[in-house]
């Protein structure tokens, strides 16, 4: 879940650039972003710093060190001299139910 | 404690392996076009034994052993014990994959021995560094497999050896149940429960299925896992009362893997792709292999027929192995290939988007590979169980053709991908 409250402009800021940045980040399997793929969870933002929870879609999954690696290089690079720390969470496990609808529509899928 | 980001070796150590196990099938299916003869008539001569062991040494065990020290661990969270074994037991497999089967095919008999002691102390060498990753406790199935698969390899290894040495000391007569022992436990025990357990983790991912239950598999792995030895025992000491309890364990085990794959297939939110070309030619020649078993063990035949059977079982279990290997090298490699490019700088692909593993490979080779590699293996099998010489020759050197599409789609699409890539950053 992302959460969109904060009342510091700075914060949501940058909290709208990180997420840009991870857009940009794709999952080199599905050929998707990992924004619309439902992979990040959160991301927060304070003072100097910029923490992203995200998950991949299974445990062991074959880039489960090479994606979360990509996206913080993503949001350095949008947020110069910012801190950016990534982790990366199994609960709650993500589901196919958090594609978007973007997702959704270029995997083929099929909600249930 | 592993630090996140180290516990996968270098690309070089899998891909070596893989690209090894590409020209091992080629030379596989160049060894059976040449011993097509002396399979048909005589399994067990040694230009047979040949070929069989290209195509247990040189491709099924160099490709599932290179796959398992990238796979194990991915899964386990743990890092390999030695990088340096890794690429040593590389080294020995190679070697092994061509001392074994020159000494079989043209000797000298200390050939053989001295392949038998190559391949041990590599096998050794390989549970011994795999053993890091496997000791962590937990992670799922496909870890309780792969301990139990590596142990078979071991225990395979250790068949081998010891008729290796029997062919010039002569303990014991050779007799096909023996051989037949050894070849069960290295294609069910150590490549078959291999797979059955990597599936379970491979096929939900990359199909994105989230099956509410998943106990298919652990039944499988199970079911596997323990009958191979009462089968492999049964078949070395001839004794049907126990051969029979481990091959129907066996059998349930692998039904129960083919109920794992329908399931996920049925849960999946992807639409089905090229990957699974592959898994279903494959699943239909371990039908097909199981179906020669069962008429081998049960029907009253003469031997010659008992002997053609159990020849097309093999052939069909090395058929279900073989395109299974294939099909997920192409989702394997590219992944690997991946990670070593993005390494060098080579972030984008040939269309300007962020690299994909679909641009490190040429889907219409793939295809056709699927096409070649499953009519090679129908035609092998088919040989086998007609007898018939020339469509089993015909047969190997189609599996030789499919070696060379997969080995050079795999090698070219990265060297493509670093074009189209430098392409892209100096535009």
């Amino acid at each position: 879940m992302i959460d969109p409250s904060t009342a510091d402009p700075q914060a949501e800021s940058r909290r709208e650039a990180a997420l840009a940045a991870l857009g940009d980040v794709w999952d080199p399997e599905l050929g998707l972003d990992v924004v619309s793929l439902g992979l990040v969870y959160d991301v927060r933002a304070e003072d100097d710093r910029v923490e992203i929870d995200m998950t991949l879609t299974t445990p062991g999954c074959p880039v489960s060190e090479q994606l979360p690696s990509e996206a913080e290089s993503a949001v350095r690079a949008a947020l110069p001299g910012v801190e950016v720390t990534v982790n990366v969470v199994w609960d709650p496990p993500w589901t196919p139910e958090r594609l978007s609808p973007l997702a959704l529509e270029r995997l083929g899928f099929r909600r249930r | 404690m592993p630090v996140p980001g180290e516990s996968v070796p270098p690309p070089s150590v899998p891909l070596s392996f893989l690209a090894a196990a590409g020209l091992g099938l080629s030379l596989f299916g160049l060894a059976v076009w040449f011993a097509a003869d002396r399979i048909v008539t005589s399994p067990a001569h040694p230009g047979a034994l040949a070929a069989v062991h290209v195509g247990m040494l040189a491709f099924l065990t160099t490709a599932v052993l290179g796959a398992a020290h990238q796979f194990t661990p991915v899964v386990a969270r743990r890092p390999l014990r030695s990088v340096t074994v890794a690429r040593v037991t590389f080294v020995g497999m190679v070697a092994t994959a061509w001392l074994l089967p020159s000494g079989f095919a043209h000797g000298p008999e200390s050939l053989v021995a001295a392949g038998g002691v190559t391949g041990a102390v590599t096998v050794l060498l390989a549970a011994w560094n795999l053993s890091g990753p496997l000791s962590v406790r937990g992670r799922g199935v496909p870890l309780a497999g792969l301990r139990l698969s590596v142990t078979y390899l071991v225990a395979t290894v250790a068949f081998g050896v010891v008729y290796a040495f029997d062919r010039q000391a002569a303990w014991f007569p050779l007799l096909p149940h023996r051989v037949l022992a050894h070849a069960h436990v290295g294609l069910l025990g150590w490549l078959g429960l291999t797979y059955v357990a990597v599936a379970e983790k491979l096929w939900p991912m990359f199909l994105l299925a989230h099956r509410p239950r998943a106990r298919e598999g652990a039944w499988a792995v199970g079911l596997v896992g323990a009958g191979v030895p009462l089968l492999a025992a049964g078949l070395l000491f001839a004794a049907p009362a126990v051969a029979w309890p481990g091959g129907l364990a066996v059998g349930a085990g692998l039904v129960c893997h083919l109920v794992s794959l329908v399931q996920v297939v049925r849960h999946r939110r992807r639409p089905l792709e090229l990957l699974h070309g592959f898994l279903f030619a494959s699943a239909a020649f371990l039908v097909v292999a199981v179906a020669f078993g069962a008429a081998a063990a049960l029907l009253p035949v003469d031997t010659p027929t008992r002997t053609r059977l159990v020849t097309a079982e093999v052939a069909a279990l090395a058929a279900w192995l073989g395109l299974a290997v294939i099909g997920h090298a192409h989702k394997i490699v590219p992944f690997i290939a991946y990670k070593a490019l993005r390494a060098r700088g080579v972030t984008t692909g040939r269309s300007g988007r962020p690299l994909l593993f679909a641009d490190l490979l040429h889907r219409p080779t793939a295809r056709l590979t699927l096409a070649v590699a499953a009519a090679g293996y129908l035609l092998a099998v088919a040989g086998a169980a007609a007898a018939s010489r020339d469509v089993l020759a015909v047969g190997g050197a189609t599996v030789a053709a499919a070696g060379v599409l997969v080995t050079a789609n795999l090698a070219i699409g990265p060297r493509r991908a670093v074009r189209a890539g430098g392409a892209a950053t100096s535009s």
